[in-house]
């Protein structure tokens, strides 16, 4: 089915709003028989370093990346130090407390468990300068963050962001009681039970956000347009905090992930370039030719976190609520048909007659997801939230 | 005889009204000659006309009353086999007025064997009389005399030649006295009978004799482009040129001269060459000039004519082919000829067999157009209005034309009404025009002016999205010509050009363009057989993107382009076996590559300006076109051109043997005010070949050589209105191309039906690839980041059209591939491992057809088919994950393609009526564009959304587009 393309740019497509429309293209290409080496992460500078290995994947292979568990993993300097990462979950591969010199050079050698070595470019380290403040806009329906830096003493210039969003939620229905197994039967929820009411959740950001200061005559980024919430979502309901970690970067590394971008986030139209091949800067020691993906590079982070909460918004917002049907309600004597075997259900309260002695006649029930919290997050407070 | 004069007074009254009824009658019969009547000048002189041969009517048939019965038809119809000449004689007088003379014991040996129908007795008697010595001649009162030897003289001495040119007109004055007995129903046809003497008269006319002047359109002075003028027997012609000149050298004495023309019904003019001399021809309008129908073309052009991989639109057959919203667009039918492709429907970069989309030369009006498109593409810059031809050289380009690889598309314009105020336009859904022209000194002066505007942004603000209605989209485009006729032998053109587009993304970014023209033509004709044009043109093209929305970083980039040509091309004829074109130009460009400045006071951008770039390109050139024999011809050409890169310039050289990047920048060079710092030139071969098979078909050969010094940079799929004009310099070297075209051509059915299959390979060397993460705006050294490619390009088109009938278009086949490899030894820059690629435009399988069908003078229906491969591109072959989100890894450079492309449209051309007291004449257009509603893919794209890996498929005319369009002309 062709729907209407509602395209953001381009005035020439405005007017062809009728006639013009976006549908899901699934085109026949050979699988790729290749499963390329992805060397994924960066040399922190100062703090923990980590990479995470893995192999290329089929497009339509909707697993999960194949990870490269079992390697050997240096950071090494010119003079041949090599500082070893060591694997802390498959495929991811840490070192923390790091405090690398700042005018050496440094690169990461990867020896798999196949026995195939490969090596990054030799990179210079950069500061990263601070975060100056986090400002955001509430208009247009949408929440709208900003990074503001400064470098002064103009050596930064690229730089990459990469935030992390937390917000605080609760479920549909609050529940007073729990089903005890042991019991076959209901029982109060008390202050022992683990909260299933009040959660937490952190998105990682998908996007990559660069920005450079080159054509400024100072080293200044006003205002960079970060991250962007719509104004009916969730996340606003109770209170927003978001986490902006800026890494400065080289003019070959901002390349790499300009392309990287290019390629993968903004390919809509004929005006937009196109695909390029990505070159990193990881090569196979003993095969030339065979295809490394992933640019490592050696920065310092700098990160500053913001919090709104759902007062400072316009109130005429209409924030997003978690989407759940009416409760049900069954009899008492239902109760084991639909807590003693499945957990699909939680109970939410009891059902009394609305007149007359308080005799329980049943509860109300609700599907899992809009009792339980934890079932998209986490009930542990976050340590920085205020 | 005595009592004639009584007989005449009493004739007068049945004079009146049989002119009346012949009128009548005529309309009934001949619609289009009708019409034709129907201008209040030319119906004054039907009047006299009619009034004249009704009167001869009513004598002769006061006097020969059994012959002016038979007056029916004075053209011969008939099945000969093996006849004696007294046979076809007495046939031929039995059904027409005709009477022989001749010596039947002189013609006794002769046999007649032919089938004719409708043809003229002079072409029969040719026919019969072709190979023998025998000559005839026929006299006012429809004798024939048919004489051994020599012809019996039978026109009336009219003295010396004068120099004033003979027009359809001037006889008609004086028709009454030679054609009092002629039986032609129109005046055209008197005229064609007539016969001219040309040149001073001698007893004794020997050798070849020059005959030269202007075709010119009866109704408008316009002159007339392409027309075929020529003699069959011995057969010697040739194309009037785009001033409507020809020159033919041809033995004296007579001959029937021949004209044919598109838009024009055939014509000719009998002749009689005593020595060099003039005859300018005035020839009516074909009469649907309301609406377009493919007329009368140069019918034989197609075998007879040297050029090959030319294509000549008029602007009649444009109009007919639908388009998305129902405005004529000669780029858009440019796109259905045959080697030519796009990307995409929608973007006005065109490909020529295998080209890219800078290598065409866009003239309009012997100015370059640097970007003839509005609106991202979806319109050309040209107004269909103010235009009459379009030529697209493909291969075998005439020496005059230089400076880009892969196509000349040369535009002309009309030079407005000489005769009569006139206006046309039109009104769209999204566009309206209007153009007026007329005489400013009769037949002598006159200007023609257009302009042509959208409400585009007008339809925006009533979108009721915001994005919509803060952003803008506007064009427009002006034209203004004049031409002037100083004196027989100077003529002076001055044309000015202007079009100008702003639009504005969702009110952030405002994008503008524009292009500018003004050039000016001297014409002046030295002789009959040498004419010379001197040309200056200054060409403009620039752009600006402005953004204000974020104080900071407000900023301004602009771009802009601009040429000064000044050149002057001679023609010679003379003889008639050679036809001499030589010449100079030269091209002084002055580009401003970019500069970015800070818009208001907040703003930190940093002011930064690339270094202007100056260069100049000049070029010599003669070409001789031979013609051997009838069967076989040759053009000779060559071009040799110069650049020169002039400073004042800083240049960077680079450490040799390595990639060109900033840190293999060795040294700064600084060069002084027009200083060269880089020079560049070379022979430009151009060579063509045609040989005559059999009268109705033939084969030719081309090859040719081109160099260009001016690059276009770009990085996206599509030419868009952002993209950079480089200059050759120190680092960038020009781009040279080389073509060899092989084609046949065969006409059937009595020239109706063409037939042309064409082959043709092409290299080309050192043009730009942009090298991957290429930064090309605001670059202070945009050599490191291009690299050079290779290409090859090889395709046979096949085509058959039918021009005219109540059916007529087009079908066209097309297998093309064009391949480009980026190897450089220098940057070290390979893609795809340095081997072939196929191009972004590489569509091997083309189909097109374009039909008309015209069920009655008002109304017409056209539909129209286009097929083709669809095109490379580069697919995801894998995923990964990188920064928290899967990313997708490609296949090499357009290794894949998309899915094909079809689309039909459908058109309908309803005409108001054709009374001749009209204030205006109007007609209405209904089309429906992708008629199928077939999703034809723009663009395909792949998304990482939310962790996942989407394809997407765009497509932008996604349904059936009906549009409406109103159009009048007064």
């Amino acid at each position: 089915m062709c729907t209407p393309n509602r395209m953001k740019s381009a005035a020439w497509l405005l007017l062809l709003l009728v006639v013009s429309c976006v549908e899901p293209y699934a085109p026949k290409v050979p699988d790729a028989a290749n499963s390329y080496l992805v060397v994924d992460g960066f040399i922190n500078s100062r703090g923990t370093t980590t990479f995470r290995l893995s192999r290329t994947q089929s497009i339509d292979d909707e697993g999960a990346p194949v990870t490269e568990s079992g390697a050997n993993i240096f950071i090494e300097d010119e003079q041949g130090a090599q500082i070893p990462l060591a694997e802390t979950e498959p495929g991811t591969y840490t070192v923390s407390g790091l405090d690398l010199n700042n005018a050496g050079r440094y690169h990461l050698l990867v020896r798999t468990a196949s026995g195939k070595e490969y090596a990054s470019d030799f990179v210079e380290v950069k500061q990263t300068p601070p975060i100056d403040e986090i400002t955001w806009t509430a208009e247009n329906n949408t929440l709208q963050f900003f990074v503001n830096t400064h470098d002064p003493q103009n050596n930064a210039r690229y730089y990459r962001w990469e935030y992390e969003g937390t917000w605080e939620y609760t479920a549909a229905y609050g529940s007073s009681l729990k089903y005890d197994e042991a019991s076959a039967s209901m029982v109060p929820r008390t202050s022992s039970d683990e909260d299933i009411y009040r959660c937490w959740k952190t998105d990682l950001s998908t996007d990559i956000k660069l920005a450079t200061s080159v054509r400024l005559s100072q080293d200044v980024i006003n205002a960079f347009p970060v991250m962007a919430v719509s104004s009916d979502s969730e996340e606003l309901r109770l209170k927003y905090s978001l986490l902006v970690k800026q890494y400065s970067l080289t003019q070959e590394a901002y390349q790499y992930w300009e392309t990287l971008k290019k390629n993968t986030e903004s390919i809509g139209t004929l005006f937009d370039p196109l695909p390029t091949q990505l070159t990193g800067n990881i090569h196979s020691l003993s095969d030339p030719d065979e295809v490394v993906i992933g640019y490592v590079g050696a920065s310092s982070v700098q990160e500053k976190r913001v919090f709104v909460s759902r007062e400072e918004l316009p109130h005429d917002w209409r924030t997003g609520f978690p989407i759940c049907p009416p409760l049900d309600s069954i009899e008492l004597d239902q109760v084991p048909v639909y807590f003693g075997q499945s957990r699909a259900y939680l109970p939410v309260g009891g059902i009394y007659p609305a007149m007359g002695p308080p005799v329980l006649l049943g509860y109300t029930i609700a599907r899992d997801i809009c009792v339980d919290c934890r079932l998209r997050g986490t009930n542990v407070k976050p340590v920085f939230w205020q | 005889m005595i009592s004639q004069p009584k007989v005449r007074r009493n004739l007068k009254q049945i004079n009146i009204s049989s002119t009346e009824i012949k009128q009548h009658t005529f309309c009934k019969g001949q619609y289009d000659t009708c019409k034709k009547l129907l201008t209040p000048h030319q119906i004054s002189l039907m009047t006299h006309l009619y009034r004249i041969v009704a009167l001869a009517f009513v004598v002769i048939c006061c006097l020969t009353q059994a012959q002016a019965q038979q007056t029916a038809s004075s053209l011969i119809s008939g099945d000969f086999k093996q006849a004696t000449f007294e046979d076809f004689a007495r046939a031929v007088e039995a059904r027409t007025s005709y009477r022989f003379y001749f010596d039947p014991a002189d013609l006794d040996s002769l046999s007649v064997t032919l089938q004719v129908k409708e043809q003229p007795l002079p072409v029969v008697l040719r026919q019969i009389l072709g190979d023998t010595t025998f000559q005839f001649a026929v006299d006012a009162r429809q004798r024939v005399f048919i004489t051994k030897g020599r012809q019996l003289s039978v026109a009336l001495p009219e003295g010396y030649f004068e120099p004033e040119t003979i027009t359809e007109n001037k006889p008609q004055q004086v028709a009454p006295e030679i054609f009092g007995t002629e039986e032609k129903s129109t005046r055209k046809a008197a005229s064609e009978l007539k016969l001219y003497e040309i040149g001073l008269k001698s007893s004794n006319p020997t050798g070849n004799a020059n005959l030269a002047g202007h075709l010119r359109d009866a109704k408008s002075g316009e002159p007339i482009i392409g027309a075929s003028v020529y003699i069959e027997s011995p057969l010697v012609g040739t194309t009037s040129d785009e001033y409507g000149y020809y020159s033919l050298t041809l033995p004296v004495g007579r001959h029937e001269l021949k004209v044919k023309a598109i838009g024009l019904q055939n014509t000719r003019r009998q002749i009689m060459l005593y020595s060099d001399g003039k005859l300018d021809i005035e020839v009516a309008e074909d009469v649907r000039t309301l609406k377009e129908v493919l007329v009368e073309a140069e019918k034989d052009r197609n075998v007879s004519g040297m050029q090959m991989g030319m294509e000549r639109l008029d602007i009649r057959t444009i109009k007919q082919v639908p388009t998305a919203f129902g405005e004529t667009d000669i780029l858009r039918v440019v796109l259905t000829l045959p080697g030519v492709k796009s990307v995409g429907e929608g973007s006005t970069g065109m490909n020529v067999r295998g080209g890219s989309t800078d290598q065409n030369l866009i003239l309009f009006n012997d100015a370059t157009i640097y970007n003839p498109s509005h609106l991202f593409g979806f319109f050309s810059a040209f107004n269909p209005d103010v235009l009459k031809t379009v030529e697209l050289y493909k291969s075998g380009i005439p020496a005059r034309y230089g400076g880009r690889l892969s196509s000349v598309l040369e535009v002309m314009g009309r030079d407005g009404n000489k005769k009569s105020f006139a206006g046309s336009g039109g009104i769209g859904l999204l566009t309206s025009r209007l153009t007026l022209e007329g005489p400013i000194q009769k037949d002598k002066t006159s200007f023609i002016v257009g302009g042509r505007s959208t409400y585009s942004d007008w339809l925006l603000k009533k979108l009721p999205n915001k994005s919509f209605n803060e952003s803008e989209a506007s064009f427009y485009d002006l034209n203004a010509h004049i031409s002037h006729e100083i004196d027989e032998k100077n003529t002076l053109y001055l044309t000015g050009y202007r079009s100008k587009d702003r639009f504005k993304l969702a009110a952030d970014t405002v994008y503008q363009f524009t292009n500018q023209t003004a050039s000016i033509k001297w014409k002046h004709i030295f002789r009959n057989q040498l004419y010379g044009v001197l040309t200056g043109a200054h060409s403009h093209y620039d752009y600006q993107v402005t953004s204000e929305k974020n104080a900071v970083n407000a900023s301004e980039l602009t771009f802009g382009i601009n040429q000064a040509n000044l050149q002057a091309d001679f023609s010679y004829f003379p003889t008639s076996k050679h036809n001499i074109d030589f010449g100079a130009s030269s091209i002084y460009y002055n580009v401003n590559a970019g500069s970015l400045m800070p818009l208001g006071a907040e703003s930190l951008v940093t002011p930064d300006r690339l270094q202007t770039e100056r260069g100049l390109e000049s070029a010599i050139y003669a070409s001789d076109r031979f013609d051997v024999s009838p069967r076989f011809s040759v053009i000779f050409g060559l071009r040799y051109s110069a650049f020169k890169a002039l400073g004042p310039r800083q240049v960077y050289t680079y450490a040799p043997g390595a990639s060109k990047s900033e840190g293999t920048i060795q040294d700064t060079a600084t060069y002084k005010s027009g200083e060269s710092f880089a020079t560049y030139h070379g022979p430009e071969y151009r060579l063509s070949a045609r040989l005559g098979l059999t009268d109705n078909s033939s084969v030719k050969l081309s090859y040719n050589r081109l160099r260009q010094y001016i690059h276009m940079l770009s990085n996206t799929t599509t030419m868009s209105p952002t993209d950079i004009w480089k200059l050759s310099d120190a680092n960038i070297k020009p781009q040279v191309g080389d073509q060899v075209a092989l084609g046949y051509y065969h006409n059937f059915r009595a020239n109706t039906i063409e037939f042309s299959a064409e082959g043709y390979y092409k290299w080309m060397q050192d043009f730009l690839d942009y090298k991957s993460g290429a930064t090309l705006i605001m670059n202070h050294h945009i050599e490191t980041d291009v690299a050079s490619a290779q290409g090859k390009a090889y395709g046979v088109e096949v085509m058959l059209k039918k021009a005219t009938g109540k059916l007529n278009g087009w079908v066209s086949y097309t297998y093309a591939r064009t391949l480009v490899r980026v190897d450089d030894p220098e940057t070290g820059e390979k893609i795809n491992g340095g081997a072939y690629y196929p191009s972004n435009f590489d569509k091997p399988h083309d189909f097109t057809l374009i039909s008309n069908y015209r069920f009655s003078q008002r109304f017409s229906t056209s539909l129209n088919f286009t097929y083709s491969t669809g095109r490379p591109i580069t697919l995801p072959l894998a995923k990964y994950y990188v920064g928290n989100s899967p990313r997708v890894f490609y296949s090499d450079r357009n290794a894949y393609r998309v899915p094909d492309y079809y689309r039909v449209d459908f058109a309908m051309n309803i005409e108001g009526n054709h009374k001749v007291k009209k204030l205006a004449h109007s007609s209405w257009t209904l089309a429906i564009y992708n008629l199928t509603g077939r999703q034809n893919p723009y663009s395909i794209y792949f998304k990482s959304e939310n962790g996942k890996i989407n394809g997407y498929k765009l497509s932008i005319f996604g349904r059936p587009i009906p549009t409406v369009t109103y159009n009048f002309k007064f």
